[in-house]
C-alpha cells in the first residue's frame, strides 16, 4: 500500500509540471473578401530581440510561393523544415482559419511577438500583415491586419 | 544474257552513285553540317543534339505589386489540387528548382523549435 502511495506521488509530481509547461491556444485569422484566390498565412514567432524564434503554421503548401512571405522568408531562407507538420492549405478570401497548438507556456508574457506574413496571387504582397505580442492579457483581444486580414485573435 | 550483265551493271553503278554520298554524310561527325542527320544513325544516344522546337512552359508567377489580369479562374479558394501549370509535382511535393514542400500537418510531428510543447500535431479548421 505504501509503495503504491509512493508510486502515485511520483506520477503526479512528474505529470503536473509536464502540464503546467503547455497552453492550449487557439489562433484564429480571419480574410477580408480581397476578391482575390486564396491568401498564403505565415504565422511566426520572433524574440524580444526582434530574432526569429519559430514557425507556428504555415497556410499554403506550395513552396515555390515562400518568396511572397517576405519577412519570414528572410528569416528562414525558405527553409520548409521549419512549416514541417504544420502546413495546411492556403486560405480563401472572406474564410476563417483556426489553427489550435499546444505552445510552451515560456512563450507567453516573455517578450515574444506573433507575426503574420500574407501574400495573395497576382496581387501585392504583405509582410508582417499583424504583429501582437503574446501576453496573456492580450488573449482574446482582436488585432486587426493591414491589408488582407479583417481580424487576429489569440485564445488561451 | 548480255542484256542481263549490262542491266545489272547499270544498277549496280546506279546504287553505288547514291548510295555511297548518302551514306558518306550519314556518317559524317557531329558538328560538320548533317549532324543532326548523322546523329540519327550512331549508335550512342547521348549524343544526339537537343533540338528545341518552342518553349510553351507557362512561368507566370505571383506578380508583386499588379492586380490581376488574365486570370479568368473563380476558384477563390485554396488551390492545392489543381492541375495547374506550376512547375511542382504534387505527387513528389517537388517543386521546379529542386525546391521540397513542407510535410502537411498530421503526416509529421510539429518541429522541435522549442515552441511545440509535446509534439501533438495541430488541430485546424477552415470556416
Amino acid at each position: 500500500m505504501k509503495s503504491l502511495l509512493g508510486t502515485l506521488a511520483l506520477t503526479t509530481a512528474l505529470t503536473i509540471p509536464g502540464l503546467a509547461m503547455a497552453r492550449s491556444v487557439t489562433l484564429t485569422t480571419t480574410l477580408n473578401n480581397y476578391g482575390g484566390d486564396g491568401a498564403y498565412l505565415a504565422l511566426y514567432v520572433t524574440d524580444a530581440s526582434g530574432a526569429y524564434a519559430g514557425s507556428l503554421w504555415m497556410a499554403g503548401g506550395k513552396s515555390k510561393y515562400y518568396e511572397h512571405l517576405r519577412d519570414w522568408y528572410r528569416a528562414t531562407g525558405g527553409d520548409t523544415a521549419q512549416v514541417n507538420g504544420i502546413t495546411g492549405a492556403s486560405v480563401g478570401a472572406g474564410r476563417t482559419l483556426e489553427v489550435t497548438l499546444d505552445l510552451a507556456d515560456a512563450l507567453f508574457d516573455a517578450g515574444y511577438t506573433l507575426h503574420i506574413d500574407a501574400a495573395v496571387e497576382d496581387l501585392r504582397d504583405s509582410p508582417n500583415e499583424v504583429a501582437v505580442p503574446l501576453t496573456a492579457e492580450g488573449a482574446g483581444t482582436p488585432v486587426q491586419g493591414r491589408r488582407y486580414i479583417a481580424s487576429f485573435v489569440y485564445d488561451m | 544474257m548480255r542484256k542481263t550483265l549490262t542491266l545489272l551493271v547499270a544498277s549496280t553503278a546506279l546504287t553505288a552513285a547514291i548510295g555511297v554520298p548518302a551514306w558518306s554524310a550519314m556518317q559524317a561527325p557531329a558538328g560538320r553540317g548533317l549532324g543532326p542527320v548523322a546523329a540519327l544513325f550512331e549508335e550512342d544516344p547521348q549524343t544526339m543534339p537537343l533540338i528545341l522546337a518552342s518553349d510553351d512552359d507557362d512561368d507566370r508567377g505571383w506578380r508583386e505589386g499588379s492586380r490581376r489580369g488574365d486570370d479568368d479562374d473563380d476558384d477563390d479558394e485554396e488551390d492545392e489540387d489543381d492541375d495547374d501549370d506550376d512547375g511542382c509535382d504534387d505527387d513528389e511535393g517537388v517543386c521546379r528548382g529542386g525546391a521540397r514542400n513542407p510535410a502537411p500537418a498530421g503526416t509529421v510531428a510539429p518541429p522541435q523549435n522549442g515552441l511545440f510543447e509535446n509534439g501533438a500535431p495541430p488541430q485546424v479548421q477552415v470556416n
